[in-house]
Formats: C-alpha cells, sequence, structure tokens
C-alpha cells in the first residue's frame, strides 16, 4: 500500500516478474475478448511467420496496470497510460516490469505521480511507456 | 508512380477525421459485470480488491467495485463469429467499409505492426454501466522508410461512453501498415 505522502521522484517500484506460458496468453486473450488465432492458435501463427502464439496488446496492457497498482494500491485512479511497443511475448520467455516514479504533484485534493516504466523479455523491451496515478491525499487504507 | 502516389494520399486524406470502418461505432454487447471482470483479474493474477471484493472497494474512494480502466476496449468489442475467422484473416468479426487499413492493404503495405497504444481515463466505470465506443481516424502520416520498410503511421482515437453520452475514457492507437522488404526479419 503506498500513501500519497510517501512517494518521491527516483523511488523504484518493486519489480514484476511474469514468467510466460502458452495458458497464460491464452487466458489473457480470452479474457480480453481478443479472439484473434495468433494469441491462441500456434499453427496459425507459423502459417502469419510467428514462432509460437504471442501476448495480445489488451493483456499487455492489463499487467502494466497490475504493475503500477501491485504498488500504488486500490485507492490509485491510473489516468493515463501510454506505451510503445515493442519485441513479442512468446511462452516460455519471463516478462519483468521495472519502472520509478519521475515527478508528483499535489492538485486539488489529490496528489499525482508521473512514472516512468519498461517490460523486457529475452528478446528485448515489449513496451517502454509512462503512467500518471491519481492518489488521494490521505491515502493509507 | 507519381500520379498513383498522388491518388493514394487523397483516398488517405479523405479518411482523417473519419470512422473508421464500419464498425466504428460499437455498443457494449453486455454491461459491466462482474464474472468477466474475476475472469480478467485471475487472468492477469492481478490481486487489486477493488475489482473484485465489494466490502474492499466500498472502503476506497470508489465506493463500490469498479472495472479494471483498461477493460474499456473489452467491453466494447464485438461478439466473435467463430465460424470462418482463419478465412477472414483472423478477424473476429467481418469488417467492412473504406477504412485507410484497407487502402493501404490495396496499395501493397499489407503488413501491420502496433506501434502505440496510450489510455486516457476520466473515470472508472462500474457494475452495470453500458459502455459504447466510437473510433475515428486521427492522422496518416506521409510515407516513411522504416527498417521494416517503406510504410504509413496510421493513429485513430477511440472514445467510450457511458449511457449519458459522457467520455469515460480515450485510447489512442497507432499502427505502422508497411510492405515488407527483405526476409522480414
Amino acid at each position: 500500500m503506498t500513501a500519497w505522502g510517501d512517494v518521491g521522484v527516483g523511488d523504484e517500484l518493486p519489480v514484476l516478474e511474469v514468467p510466460m506460458t502458452a495458458t497464460r496468453i491464452v487466458a489473457g486473450a480470452i479474457a480480453t475478448r481478443d479472439f484473434m488465432p495468433v494469441h491462441h492458435d500456434r499453427d496459425y501463427a507459423n502459417v502469419q511467420g510467428a514462432p509460437d502464439i504471442f501476448m495480445n496488446i489488451i493483456s499487455t496492457n492489463a499487467y502494466c496496470c497490475r504493475f503500477l497498482t501491485d504498488w500504488a494500491g486500490p485507492e490509485t485512479m491510473i489516468t493515463r497510460l501510454a506505451v510503445r511497443l515493442g519485441v513479442p511475448v512468446f511462452p516460455g520467455s519471463t516478462l519483468t516490469f521495472t519502472g520509478r516514479v519521475t515527478a508528483t504533484e499535489r492538485r486539488e485534493g489529490e496528489g499525482v505521480v508521473e512514472v516512468e516504466f519498461r517490460a523486457a523479455n529475452d528478446l528485448g523491451d515489449h513496451v517502454t511507456g509512462t503512467a500518471t496515478l491519481s492518489l488521494p491525499l490521505d491515502a493509507r487504507v | 508512380m507519381a500520379d498513383d502516389s498522388s491518388t493514394l494520399r487523397d483516398r488517405l486524406d479523405a479518411l482523417i477525421g473519419a470512422p473508421l470502418g464500419a464498425n466504428a461505432e460499437a455498443v457494449a454487447p453486455d454491461p459491466v459485470n462482474q464474472p468477466m471482470i474475476r475472469h480478467w483479474a485471475a487472468a492477469f493474477e492481478d490481486a487489486n480488491p477493488v475489482y473484485v471484493d465489494p466490502e474492499a472497494a466500498a472502503r476506497t474512494r470508489f465506493g463500490a467495485i469498479v472495472s479494471p480502466p483498461v477493460m474499456l476496449q473489452t467491453w466494447t468489442l464485438p461478439t466473435p463469429t467463430i465460424t470462418g475467422m482463419a478465412e477472414r484473416g483472423g478477424s473476429p468479426v467481418e469488417t467492412t467499409g473504406e477504412s485507410p487499413l484497407k487502402v493501404l492493404d490495396d496499395a501493397g503495405f499489407v503488413a501491420t505492426l502496433a506501434s502505440n497504444s496510450e489510455f486516457e481515463i476520466e473515470r472508472y466505470v462500474r457494475l452495470g454501466e453500458r459502455l459504447s465506443a466510437s473510433t475515428v481516424v486521427e492522422s496518416i502520416s506521409e510515407e516513411k522508410q522504416t527498417r521494416l520498410g517503406p510504410g504509413y503511421f496510421v493513429t485513430w482515437v477511440t472514445s467510450f461512453h457511458d449511457e449519458a453520452g459522457d467520455v469515460v475514457g480515450r485510447q489512442r492507437f497507432r499502427v505502422l501498415k508497411f510492405k515488407p522488404e527483405g526476409s522480414g526479419a
């Protein structure tokens, strides 16, 4: 649980490591209602030139949100999430999220936190991004 | 050659500001609901209690269960038609209507690479809300030489609305439509 008053520029977010499996990728695709076959059918992915199924972008965004709120807690409102997409996520790799606080600002009734982060695997950066979080000034649930 | 190119540019310019294809206006098939949120939270092992625990959610600023913010896209996706999906090139539904993606496909820029996603969230939505989405083409770049081959960056913006018509969030999405060069490596 993170309280707004305890957040400082340069703070590192706890690392999130997600060991990717076909099950995880398919579970994400179906939970996000993304039925594109490249996210659940390896034969289809192979025909498209990919070595295996790969994670869909809605799942990427979902993991980014989890990474942010695992740290910032249930009072967090994510008001902006901007990612640049890089290498794919295939089964068998570990996706590792790292990030740090780049700015904090007190606004009317809320504390605003800017975070920059990346999620990388053995191929390189899957995403690099920035997010804006809003926390209540007295957040300590 | 130059003539073809200017014709392509004219066709692309005519689509900037227009809805993206025939599915540009979407009404969520179901209201925001707990079973789908629980499924989502389980798939991503997201333990944030505001998604699944009514009592814990009630103690937060939200006051009740809320949807994961980036689930806006999921709520408003069309119900897939499983039959014929491979024949449709993997598209879960029949796609029709004029769109820059189709125009670029027809001009030989057949490959697609997603490049950026930017969500802006105005508020978190609650159980029972019925959302809708509208998608508009925001910009189409000049032809660029990328390391994958020549291509165009196409950017669209989806606005997510509640039943009152108020915007609850937006997603800006950018893809590169390109002509694959070399071995495709």
